[in-house]
């Protein structure tokens, strides 16, 4: 077991900080309050290739997987800019594709997702929630064509990508009553498709929506791998997701301790920094501990989802990396938060802007509930209760 | 045209350097990485070399521990290859020292045009490239904000107090490059996984033949005492009775910056 870090994750990790650090969470923060988008970080990301670095060279990425990935968003989240958007583009969709696409769909949308494009991913709804076996938007087969109806809910991104990973509904399991899913990748300006914007308290440049899905029109080559296949399928790039969504955490967490060391090196109350009162540093540091154990467990989950040996101790670990980067990251801004004392509500301090984003990490992409009942049927062996 | 850029590797900046107690010499254990102003050379040697229509950029580095870290970097922006020189006995080298090094690393590059900061960040003496020129019998320009190659000249426009002047010179050339002179580019994916398997010849003292005449044994200066900063003074504080502006524009022109 070796764990210093490759020369070129190295490389990688000082090029992507950089890049981002150059922008900063003063330009993630004026963009958000103007309800702006953060392209031009993206842009500069996906031109340098950092956004592709998972996909293959064949089409026009870098040939690496879900850990050049991780410290692509974990460092763009450390510079104060956590995008929502590399978690259901780069990780999810573009992941989804190489491993299941055929050879003309790899060769129509990776190339794109090697650079800029971007492709958004929609599973939930308002009535499926964290349970996929109740998806309700069905796509019925019709000659060359797919007709999709139905809604979904809090897709991010829809207003800024061409094409949206859709899971759909294509059959019923008469035994279980489950819905037999399938993977569409579906124009986000098809005909019949309709928006809504859902304002949420979450200081970010990506939006989220409920979709009307009226008899949209999907050509049947859209479909993703098998017919009925999907819920597989869906759970493979779920793990780049919660990876990903891990190191946002971690990223946000990394950029708080950071300020916050340095406040708390700089500023005195009774002669001394406060750094030096325990009761300021010691949950500093508690949170300082925490946060690398989520990112030794999310490195940790990147390298066994890359590896593929073992599909089971991959889910795993993505969970709970997943699981240990939202619970440390919130105790890590917490505490940032607190040693500003009032600084730490200031606008200028760029802290509290992000607490919703971290808040969301709890219950997105997957729910710490779900993240437990998963522990504790799959490595504990306990009984199910839902 | 080939082009050769001396690149020094530095310990990070954003971690406080530290002096050996006995020698005052800065410590260099950790590692090492690209010196920011190492940068804008590289990148003026590759659109250089570009330009000129093709060639290979070389990097020149002597650092201690056979470091390549810094040398990654810079192979990542798009450096063909590099010329390290690693060795023990070069440990506290004076200047003249690591100028007598470079200048026999870049004579084995046999270079069309050899580029330098003017300064490394970590301990400046600023006098380095002028010395490699001296010792390689070539012309020397120094402070170089802007520079173009043609028909075996280099044109350079060369920073000074009151604007700049523009000078020319005969290639083979040493020119140091200000920071600003491009904007150096990041490295890519791609570049940075192409830099990986770029070749680094690592030399030692006795390669170049240099056995005596360098390192600390051969320096001509000792650092005899370091005493810290001063802290900085306040800034001055003008009041607004509405002439404010005209202190500002006055203070200004006294830093040369209008
Ligand atoms: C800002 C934002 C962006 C989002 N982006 C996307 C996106 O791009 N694409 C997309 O498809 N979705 C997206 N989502 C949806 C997100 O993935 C879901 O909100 C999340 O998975 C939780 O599902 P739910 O909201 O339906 O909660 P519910 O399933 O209704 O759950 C409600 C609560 O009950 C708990 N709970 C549910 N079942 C159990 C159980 N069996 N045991 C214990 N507790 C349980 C949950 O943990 C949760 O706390 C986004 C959400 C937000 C807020």
């Amino acid at each position: 077991m070796d764990f210093t870090e490759s020369e070129e994750h190295a490389l990688l990790r000082d090029a992507v900080a950089k890049v981002a650090r150059g922008f900063g969470h003063e330009y993630f923060q004026e963009k958000t309050n103007s309800g702006g988008k953060t392209d031009e970080l993206w842009d500069a990301l996906g031109e340098l290739g950092f956004l592709g670095v998972g996909i293959p060279e064949a089409y026009g990425g870098g040939g690496g997987g879900i850990s050049e990935l991780a410290i692509v968003c974990e460092e763009v989240a450390a510079a104060g800019c956590p995008l929502l958007l590399i978690l259901v583009s780069a990780a999810i969709s573009a992941e989804v594709i190489n491993r299941f696409g055929t050879e003309e769909q790899k060769q129509a949308w990776l190339p794109g997702l090697a650079g800029t494009e971007k492709m958004v991913f929609a599973i939930t709804e308002p009535d499926a929630g964290s349970n996929s076996h109740n998806v309700a938007t069905v796509a019925r087969r019709d000659g060359d064509v797919y007709r999709v109806s139905g809604t979904k809910t809090y897709i991010s991104g829809v207003d800024e990508a061409p094409r949206m990973l859709t899971v759909v509904r294509t059959g019923t399991d008469t035994a279980t009553g489950h819905a037999q899913l399938s993977l569409l990748v579906i124009d986000t300006d098809a005909p019949g498709l309709e928006r809504s914007l859902i304002p949420v308290e979450i200081k970010a440049p990506e939006k989220q929506f409920t979709l009307f899905f009226d008899n949209v029109e999907v050509p049947a080559d859209r479909l993703i791998g098998d017919e009925g296949d999907g819920l597989r399928q869906v759970f493979f790039g779920l793990n780049p997701e919660r990876i990903t969504g891990a190191t946002i955490a971690n990223g946000v967490a990394r950029y708080a301790l950071e300020r916050a060391a340095a406040y708390a090196r700089d500023r005195e109350v009774w002669g001394v920094p406060i750094g030096s009162h325990q009761g300021v540093a010691h949950p500093l540091a508690q949170a300082k501990i925490e946060v690398e154990l989520a990112r030794l467990m999310t490195a940790k989950a990147a390298w066994l989802h890359d590896h593929d040996a073992d599909r089971k101790a991959a889910g795993e670990a993505a969970n709970m990396a997943k699981y240990a980067a939202a619970e440390a990251g919130l105790h890590a801004l917490d505490a940032a938060i607190q040693a500003h004392g009032g600084n730490g509500m200031a606008s200028e301090y760029g802290l509290a802007d992000l607490w919703g984003m971290m808040r969301l990490l709890r219950i997105a992409p997957v729910s710490r509930e779900m993240v437990l009942n998963y522990i504790s049927t799959t490595s504990l062996g306990l009984p199910k209760s839902y | 045209m080939n082009v050769v850029v001396c690149v020094k590797q530095i310990p990070d900046p954003a971690v406080p350097g530290e002096l050996d107690p006995q020698t005052h010499w800065l410590k260099r254990e950790g590692k090492l990485i690209l010196d920011d102003s190492d940068a804008y050379g590289v990148e003026m040697a590759l659109q250089l070399a570009t330009a000129a229509g093709g060639g290979d950029v070389t990097l020149v580095s002597m650092a201690p521990n056979g470091e390549t870290s810094g040398l990654r970097t810079a192979l990542a922006m798009g450096a063909a290859n590099a010329i390290l020189v690693s060795d023990e006995s070069l440990k506290g080298s004076d200047a003249l020292s690591t100028a007598k090094v470079l200048a026999a690393a870049i004579k084995r590059a046999n270079p069309d045009l050899v580029i330098t900061a003017t300064e490394a960040t970590d301990g400046y003496t600023g006098t380095v490239p002028e010395q490699v020129a001296a010792l390689l019998g070539l012309p020397s320009i120094t402070f170089a904000k802007k520079i173009e190659t043609a028909d075996g000249k280099v044109k350079v426009e060369r920073q000074t107090e009151a604007g700049y002047d523009e000078v020319e010179a005969p290639l083979p050339a040493v020119v140091s490059v200000t920071a600003g002179v491009v904007e150096p580019r990041y490295p890519s994916f791609k570049g940075i996984m192409a830099a990986k398997s770029k070749p680094v010849d690592t030399l030692t003292v006795a390669d170049l033949g240099l056995e005596g005449q360098v390192g600390a044994a051969n320096a001509r200066q000792e650092i005899i005492s370091v005493t810290p900063a001063e802290e900085r003074q306040a800034g001055e504080i003008i009041e607004d009775d509405g002439e404010g502006f005209q202190k500002i524009v006055a203070f200004l022109e006294s830093k040369k910056v209008i």
